[in-house]
Formats: structure tokens, C-alpha cells, sequence
């Protein structure tokens, strides 16, 4: 895949007109895909954070309030975007397997519901309101966020793959497998930055040593979909748009913010630097996100307006 | 029954009577002039609010036996195909399939969400706007004080979702023909029942092969990719890139197993990483 055969390239257009519409998605979607996938992302270390730590209970409780936070956000952005906001409930009419977008949409409502109920119960042992209301939250609500949250996660990049836009679809592999990668380093890097922020430094070095994996799985699953992604990939990584992802998502969003960890996990800086160590890594990898979900939906509107990629659609 | 459009190029003359017809019954608004200096065509492409479009290609060239020229011509319109990305990918069941076999666009369902525009392997669907400010992209500004109020008040209330060729679902409810294929003067655009226009449709190939003229059929058979025959379907007498048609289309939901499956891989590698993490010490 990835090649469009040579007939094909010397094909005359017609006036290099498109042959496909581009996706009519702007900075709410981009900001959707972003925040959807670090509210995954949070999903799967409620889960993992064991519960008779101390620091690692605070990481549970931190992940289980941001998470229903972005679950909060999330609708509005999804609302925002639509030609006919006040139709969103439209979306409930159904359940389509086939349409990523209608799982997606089920996959929030349900998420949304999870993340609350464990909120719920944060807010009864910590007393806030009675005991009793801790049972609307039985035990399985944390594997089933974490589950929920998995395929919030994954499913913003199978939206965007089972398109017919040639860079998408050509990356129907990759692009899923990148944006849970980004979702889980994005929910590390938040994670990580709110637990400097509340003095838990002990969970911090856990945190950016699975965010240095999640980032660095990404840049190699991006690097191979520059490589097989051939002709399809290129408005992704040439160009303007290829230079932007490259500066704020590979260097400044993978490398540096890897590098910052690595130096945290190797030598004992004093309080205050650390803590600024963390933020700024931090930052970085949640920029890096945002610019890649950017690059996506960007470089999707290039693809779409290439005729030849149109002409041969990836299988 | 299943209804469809045969589009016989070599019989188009260029006339844009059926964008026209199609603008005039469906009572869609103008999408603002634009000399594009691209032949005669300045209507570009099909868009929300434009559900025939008229490609003219001209060609010309100079070889040893003198100045060869010709030109095509096709009039573009959704291609209702049997298996539609559109359809599939609408999250609210907008998107449905008529009684004549037609892809038909609820209005009043839709919330424009903008999926199905990029589901389309032709380009074919996409979303109307509900109001410009500037009033160039509908021509409002042209248009008088009163009329332009009345315009951007029906924009308002119709706009925001999803508009494409609805093989004029009315005109069929009430037995008559399409207005494109009724105004077409020279019968290039043929309406009718699918299988009986296919078999039309073979018939004219055949009668203009044994013409010498080089002519093939484009969507009255499987496209391939999942998309399978279209149902409006067209005779080409050239490639099908130099209509801007895609000659190797591709039903976008046929990607989601792939995708699913990477994610899901993804998903596992990192909860054993964070498990690994976070639950060995």
C-alpha cells in the first residue's frame, strides 16, 4: 500500500479539481479528539492505581474528578460542531455498529456515566456525601471505565480511518494505533503535572516513565506510517503541516518532554526544579497531543483536495 | 423497484438544462458566480445545494494527422450507490434507502454533523451553510433587500445539514420522472428501472463499439471496493479520472476492522506496560 501506480499519477485531472469534499471539522473537533483521548487515557490508570497506597489512591481519586470533567466538556465540544447543535440528541436515535461516530457518541454517554458513578463514590469515603451512596459504584465501575475509556480512546482514530479521505484511510492502522498512544501520554503528562500541583511527588516518577513509553510507542507508530503510508501519508509529513508536526509533536511533544523525564528519573533535582521540570514536560506533551489531532484534521483537508490520492482510494 | 439514471455522455451537449431543473423543482439556492476560466464550467463541482453538475473537458491535440480535438461532456449527480459510505456512516439514521432504491437524506433528521461528507467516495454529499454574513456564497448580496431577507430566512431554517441529489423522491412519489432527466433535451440523462436501463445501457455500448467509438460503461456493474453497481451510472467514452470520477473507489467502513483491531493492540500493550508499572513493586 501506499504507492499509486504510475498510470494513475499520469492520469490527466480534470482542471485539478478534487474529487472529494474535505472535511468540513474545525478546532472544536480537533479539541474533541484531544480531550477524548486523555479522558481515556485517565479511564486506564484509575485502574491501574492501586488502592492501598497512599499516593497512588490520591492518583486514583486526581484521575477519577478529571475524568469526569472532560467527560463534562467533551458533549459541548461535539454539540458545538454541529451545523444543527439543537439536534444533538438525534444522535440517540440509534445504535449503528457500523458508524464509528454513533459508537463514539454511545462510548461517551457511557464513560460519562462510569467516570460519575466513581466520582460518586470518591466524594463518599471522603465523607462529602453519605456513605450509603458509594454502592451506586460497585467495584466493576473501575475496569468498565478503563474499558469505556479504551475505546474513547481508540475510536477518534477508527473515525477518522474508515473515511474515504486517501490520508485516513491509509492510515487505518497507524492512526488508531497513535491517537490511544497520544490519549494515555496526554493522560500521563495531565496526571503527572495536577500531582506536582498537589505536592504527590512520589506517584511522579511511575507516571512519566508509562508516559515516556506511550510517547515514544506513538513517534514509532508515526514514523511507520511516514514509511507505509507512501504517497497517501504525504500531506501529513511534508509541507508546512509536516514541519509543524515535526517541531511541536515530535520534538517539542515527544523528544524533550522524554528527555526532561529521563533526567527526572536519573538525577535528584531539589523540589521547586523538579516540580518546574514536571510542568514543562508536561505542557510539552499535552501541546505535542493537541498538534497532532491538528495535524490530522488538517492534513486530512489537504488529502481530500489532492485528486490522484482520490483517484486510486486506499484499500 | 429500484430507480436509477443512466448518463449517456456522448450525448450530452453542455446545456446544464438538468442543473437548472434539478436548482429550479428542489428550490435550491444559487452557490454565488465564480468564473473559474475551466471551459464552461463555473458551477465546479456538486455541493449541498447543487445536485447536477455539467463537466466539460475539452481536448485538443496536434499530431501527425492534423488538429484532433473533442469534447466530453458529463453531467455529475449522486451516484446512489448500493452500498453507500454516506448511509453507513450517519450516526443519527439520517441517511436512508427509499422505496425506489434511492440513498435519501432526511432533512428534518439530520443534525449535520458532517460525516457523511467524508464518508462519500465520490465527493458527492455535503453540508448546506446556514447563513453568510457576507452574502457573496449565495449570491445574496445581488439580490433585492426583500429578497434577500426572504433568502437567508429559508437558509436559516433548511441549512446546517447534509444536502445531495434525492432522485427527486416527490416527483417519484407522484409517478413522474426526475426534473434533471425530464428537462435534458437530448436524452443523456436517462431515468427509469435499474436493470432495465443497464441492459439499455449495454445495448448503446455495443452500437457505439461497433461505431468505432470507444465507449465503456462506469458503475452499471460492481465498482469494486465494497461499493458495488451504482445506481447512476454513466457511459464514458475516456478514462474515468478525466470526468474527475475515481476509478477505483473505496466503501470507507471497510477500514474498521483494521482499525479496531490496531487499537485494540495498542490498548493491550500499554495496560501491560502501566500494569507492569504501576502493580509489580
Amino acid at each position: 500500500m501506499g504507492d499509486i501506480p504510475e498510470r494513475v499519477m499520469e492520469a490527466p485531472t480534470y482542471f485539478d479539481r478534487p474529487v472529494l469534499k474535505p472535511p468540513r471539522w474545525d478546532w472544536n473537533v480537533t479539541a474533541y479528539l484531544f480531550l477524548g483521548g486523555i479522558m481515556g487515557g485517565l479511564g486506564l490508570l484509575s485502574l491501574v492505581a492501586r488502592g492501598d497506597r497512599e499516593d497512588e489512591r490520591r492518583l486514583r481519586r486526581t484521575a477519577r474528578f478529571a475524568s469526569l470533567a472532560l467527560a463534562a466538556a467533551n458533549p459541548a465540544l461535539l454539540i458545538s460542531h454541529l451545523g444543527r447543535p439543537e439536534r444533538f440528541l438525534h444522535m440517540l436515535r440509534i445504535v449503528k455498529f457500523r458508524s464509528p461516530m454513533s459508537l463514539g457518541v454511545w462510548g461517551l454517554l457511557l464513560y460519562s456515566g462510569a467516570a460519575g458513578a466513581n466520582v460518586v463514590r470518591e466524594l463518599a469515603e471522603a465523607g462529602v456525601l453519605p456513605r450509603w451512596t458509594r454502592h451506586l459504584a460497585p467495584s466493576i465501575a473501575t475496569p468498565l471505565q478503563a474499558l469505556l475509556g479504551a475505546f474513547t480512546a481508540g475510536y477518534t482514530g477508527v473515525l477518522l480511518s474508515a473515511t474515504a479521505i486517501p490520508l485516513w484511510a491509509a492510515g487505518k492502522r497507524h492512526i488508531p494505533a497513535a491517537s490511544v498512544c497520544s490519549g494515555l501520554g496526554g493522560a500521563c503528562a495531565l496526571a503527572s503535572l495536577l500531582s506536582a500541583l498537589q505536592g504527590n511527588d512520589s506517584v511522579k516518577p511511575k507516571l512519566e516513565r508509562l508516559e515516556m513509553v506511550a510517547v515514544t510507542a506513538e513517534l514509532f507508530v508515526l514514523n511507520d506510517f511516514r514509511k507505509a503510508g507512501g504517497y497517501y501519508a504525504k500531506p501529513l509529513f511534508e509541507g508546512s503541516r509536516g514541519e509543524r508536526l515535526r517541531a511541536y509533536t515530535m520534538l517539542a511533544g515527544i523528544a524533550v518532554p522524554t528527555a526532561l523525564n529521563t533526567l527526572g528519573a536519573i538525577v535528584e533535582l531539589p523540589r521547586p526544579l523538579d516540580a518546574i521540570r514536571t510542568a514543562a514536560a508536561s505542557v510539552l506533551t499535552l501541546v505535542g497531543g493537541y498538534v497532532f489531532r491538528e495535524s490530522l484534521i488538517e492534513s486530512g483537508k489537504l488529502s481530500a483536495r489532492d485528486p490522484h490520492a482520490a483517484f486510486v482510494q486506499p484499500r | 423497484m429500484s430507480t436509477g439514471f443512466f448518463t449517456d455522455t456522448t450525448l450530452c451537449i453542455g446545456c446544464k438544462a438538468c442543473e437548472v431543473a434539478c436548482k429550479q423543482w428542489n428550490e435550491l439556492p444559487s452557490d454565488g458566480f465564480e468564473f473559474t476560466g475551466d471551459s464552461y464550467d463555473n458551477t465546479s463541482q456538486l455541493s449541498g445545494t447543487t445536485w447536477r453538475h455539467v463537466a466539460f473537458v475539452e481536448q485538443m491535440s496536434l499530431g501527425e494527422e492534423g488538429l484532433r480535438d473533442r469534447w466530453l461532456m458529463l453531467s455529475d449527480v449522486c451516484k446512489h450507490c448500493a452500498n453507500a459510505g454516506c448511509m453507513e456512516a450517519c450516526p443519527t439514521g439520517a441517511i436512508v434507502r427509499n422505496e425506489f432504491g434511492a440513498v435519501f437524506v432526511q432533512p428534518d433528521v439530520c443534525n449535520g454533523c458532517g460525516y457523511c461528507v467524508v464518508s462519500c467516495p465520490f465527493g458527492v454529499i455535503d453540508l448546506i451553510e446556514t447563513f453568510d454574513p457576507k452574502g457573496t456564497l449565495y449570491n445574496l448580496a445581488t439580490l433585492r433587500t426583500d429578497r434577500r431577507e426572504a433568502e437567508q430566512t429559508a437558509l436559516q431554517a433548511t441549512g446546517g445539514v447534509a444536502g445531495k441529489c434525492t432522485l427527486c423522491y416527490d416527483r417519484q412519489r407522484l409517478g413522474v420522472e426526475p426534473a434533471c432527466a425530464k428537462a435534458c433535451p437530448t436524452e443523456s440523462i436517462q431515468f427509469g428501472e435499474i436493470d432495465e436501463l443497464r441492459e439499455r445501457a449495454r445495448r448503446r455500448v455495443d452500437a457505439l463499439q461497433a461505431r468505432g467509438v470507444g465507449a465503456s460503461l462506469y458503475g452499471a456493474d460492481d465498482v469494486g471496493g465494497g461499493v458495488g453497481p451504482l445506481h447512476a451510472f454513466f457511459l464514458l467514452t475516456d478514462r474515468p479520472e478525466t470526468y474527475n470520477l475515481p476509478p477505483q473507489p473505496v466503501l470507507p467502513s471497510t477500514h474498521q476492522r483494521a482499525g479496531y483491531t490496531a487499537a485494540a493492540l495498542a490498548v493491550a500493550g500499554l495496560t501491560a506496560v502501566a500494569w507492569a508499572i504501576f502493580r509489580s513493586a
